[in-house]
């Protein structure tokens, strides 16, 4: 167990350092580290609590309280099958220490199991964010009383510690699965580990799909849903377990631990092999020298960006989904534009359009965090661009370039496609689409800055870095909240006038845009330097 | 060719890794940097390569200011630090491109030169492989090769011989003769004192940051060998 214990706080500290940076080093970014995780939690919490609270609206005064525990339950395991299934190939089974750790005398099996235990960790802040505010909703909106005693709480955390038990057997499950079939696929290329997350992906999102349609039919057939989620029994378990079952509750527990305990006894015994296979890659020494062709160096930059993405598709999948949600959501609403016209027919005008298309867009562009990680991910090939004769600027404005030479032209289509779907007139057109040029810029510009101040350079794992660095969080929750501050000056502006409900957010936008542009063409080259 | 002037540098923290260190790489020298470890031998090639800044002293590359003109001096220089590690998602040849693309060597020029080193070090045909699937000793082949494809003024190397098999530790000694021969000058460190002593033209000894000792290698070594030098200087013989 010592051993364990010690390998584990090695995992978890990795984990934690890059969320928070190096504490100790400087004090400043650990406490600005620290306060960003507080603020993305409040924001997690706030979000789960109001989807619990709506749906506790409709389902307490017909005593179906149950269903918010199974549906917040089925989304916390969604979330955590999304967020961790593709980190399972880089941090069990693709650790840059596995030759060090694999060469102590710790058994395969508990180095895995460590590893795993990192995991479960991280699954069971989904667990805790998801079903804690629906616990909390449930003491104070329900009318029958449930959720007024210890029990219940107590009941509720068991769930909440058991949940990530399943999240992770499956995720552990799913990533060894998607590593095996990409090192079988294409031999270790990027370009068959991408059509396997592609798949995996598709499946996904079909999945929730499915699941808001069930959302939707939820007042009416209350009953009949819990029915036809019987294919999700441990799910059902856990629900009625939290409201007072316990024998539920104990098989609930039950069906989380033996999976996670048969994957990681099963893999255990193969991890040696599995690390061995996944990391393989296919070596040639046939190749024949020809005629080689020149090209600029800002070309050969973003060529090695381009290479970098597409040929990393942990980094494509984590950083650059929004590019793929952009052309969904546009191709989307092209192909569904009757029946999003009728929907917006049907409220009477009282819809604001305009704000709502340039959330979607405006949330699919912040998911597009190719700069925030681009610096952690140089790592130890800094050197390489610093020994090369560039100003520094430019190697920075080449990174936010490359994000730029992607996300402006799929925020293009969106924004066009949208645009014709809901009818809106030119003019408005116009606005939504220049708008979303302008935080497409200021999005990718303030990512790079965040990667600047918050470089993760000797992480043990590049997952770690797109997916759980603080650079990597804030490039993505910050300008989250700057459209959340469109909205207030939104409604603000209309207060005043039709014009400034739409100049207020524009300027705001903007301004952020050139206040971080100003601040990378100052300050930028300089923090390279410091790296 | 390579002008270091009352270069210092210390550490956050306060250590002092280089202190006053004055040095003179003149064209068409293979000029040696040897300490024990954490002397400052590669603080000093870092600064030198413009890959770490540093506050105190003056360091010019072929006239150019390290620190006013960055650019210039990296132009003319190739630095390869003492474990270089390449980019992994590249294939061999992608990353030689990549470099010559970087200091705007000519097409015609650039498959001349990768074709020469690269057969010299065996290592075409491996060249449209991933690097990740590259062995230690073909990295450093790799990188080697990306330094001399450059037709760098200044050479500077950090440790580079380790990893590299015989018979490539030979080869590149020539490259490195063939290099001085046209002119250019090589600057590296190393803990290979029997090399050291067979291939510089100059020597400079560098103890917790301070030059201890420098000059031509035979009046450094007189009668003796380089490996008593060093040993006396380092007070443990």
């Amino acid at each position: 167990m010592k051993k364990f214990f010690a390998l584990l706080k090695v995992s978890v500290k990795s984990m934690l350092l890059s969320s928070t940076n190096t504490p100790g080093r400087n004090r400043k970014k650990a406490a600005s580290g620290i306060g960003a995780i507080v603020l993305i939690a409040f924001l997690g919490l706030y979000l789960s609590g109001l989807y619990s609270f709506m749906l506790m609206e409709v389902l307490a005064p017909v005593h179906m309280e149950v269903l918010v525990f199974i549906f917040m339950g089925i989304a916390a395991l969604a979330m955590g099958l999304l967020f961790t299934t593709f980190a399972v190939k880089g941090v069990v089974f693709g650790g840059k220490d596995n030759d060090l750790l694999l060469s102590m005398p710790v058994s395969s099996t508990v180095l895995m199991t460590s590893r795993v235990t990192a995991i479960y960790l991280e699954n069971l802040l989904f667990s805790f964010f998801v079903l804690g505010p629906a616990g909390a909703v449930c003491a104070f909106l329900t009318q029958s009383g449930v959720g007024h005693n210890l029990l219940f709480w107590v009941r509720l955390l068991i769930a909440v510690l058991a949940l990530p038990l399943l999240d992770t057997a499956l995720s552990v499950l799913f990533g060894a699965l998607v590593a095996f079939l990409s090192a079988k696929v294409s031999k270790g290329g990027a370009l068959g580990q991408n059509i396997v997350m592609a798949l995996y992906m598709v499946a996904v999102f079909w999945f929730s799909f499915n699941l808001s349609g069930m959302i939707e039919d939820l007042a009416a057939n209350a009953a009949g849903i819990k029915e036809s989620l019987s294919w999700a029994a441990p799910i059902l378990w856990m629900g009625d377990g939290i409201l007072g079952d316990w024998k539920l509750l104990l098989a609930f527990v039950a069906c989380c631990a033996v999976p996670l305990a048969l994957v990681v006894f099963g893999l255990g015994k193969v991890y040696r092999q599995a690390v061995t296979a996944f990391a393989a890659r296919s070596a040639r020494n046939d190749y024949k020298l020809s005629a080689q062709s020149a090209s600029g160096q800002t070309k050969a930059l973003l060529v090695k960006e381009a290479k970098r993405f597409f040929g990393t598709p942990m980094y494509l999948w984590n950083c650059g989904l929004g590019l793929i949600m952009l052309l969904a959501a546009g191709i989307a609403a092209l192909v569904m534009r009757d029946d999003l016209r009728a929907f917006i027919a049907m409220t009477g005008g009282l819809l604001p359009v305009l704000p709502l298309a340039a959330a979607v867009v405006g949330f699919c562009l912040c998911t597009c965090i190719i700069t925030a990680p681009a610096i952690s991910l140089e790592g130890k090939y800094l050197w390489i661009l610093r020994e090369a004769p560039m100003e520094e600027s430019a190697l920075l404005w080449i990174k936010v370039g490359f994000q730029l030479l992607l996300s402006l032209p799929c925020t293009v289509i969106a924004g066009v496609c949208i645009a014709i779907a809901v009818e809106l007139p030119a003019w408005q057109g116009a606005v939504l689409v220049v708008s979303m040029l302008v935080f497409a810029v200021g999005q990718a510009v303030f990512g790079m800055l965040m990667g600047l101040c918050f470089p993760k350079l000797d992480a043990v794992n590049e997952t770690v870095v797109m997916k759980q660095s603080l650079a990597a969080f804030l490039g993505m929750f910050v300008p989250m909240a700057a459209l959340a501050l469109c909205g207030l000056l939104y409604w603000l502006g209309g207060k005043i006038a039709e014009w400034a409900a739409l100049a207020f957010p524009v300027a705001l936008l903007a301004v952020l845009t050139v206040l971080c542009t100003v601040i990378l063409v100052k300050r930028g080259p300089a923090m390279l330097k410091a790296l | 060719m390579l002008r270091i002037e009352h270069y210092s540098k210390t550490y956050p923290g306060g250590k002092k890794a280089v202190d006053d260190l004055t040095l003179h790489v003149r064209p068409g020298e293979i000029y040696g940097f040897i300490g024990h470890n954490g002397a400052g031998k590669t603080t000093t090639l870092r600064a030198c390569a413009g890959v770490m800044d540093f506050t105190q002293g003056t360091i010019t590359i072929d006239g150019h200011d390290v620190k006013k003109d960055p650019v210039g001096a990296k132009r003319v220089t190739a630095f390869l630090p003492d474990n270089p590690d390449l980019y992994e998602f590249m294939k061999g040849i992608d990353y030689l491109n990549f470099i010559a693309d970087l200091y705007d060597i000519p097409a015609e020029q650039r498959t001349k030169d990768i074709g020469k080193f690269g057969d010299a070090f065996e290592l075409t045909g491996n060249l449209g492989s991933p690097i990740g699937s590259y062995s230690h000793g073909m990295r450093q082949k790799l990188a080697l090769i990306s330094a001399f494809i450059r037709r760098p003024r200044l050479l500077i190397l950090d440790e580079p011989f380790v990893g590299l098999d015989p018979s490539a530790s030979h080869l590149m000694k020539g490259f490195l003769a063939d290099l001085c021969q046209s002119g250019s000058a090589v600057f590296f460190s190393t803990h290979v004192l029997e090399v050291a002593e067979k291939l510089c033209h100059q020597i400079a000894i560098i103890k917790d940051g301070r030059l201890v000792k420098s000059g031509p290698t035979e009046a450094l070594v007189g009668d003796s060998s380089l490996e008593n030098v060093f040993l006396e200087l380092e007070g443990e013989q």
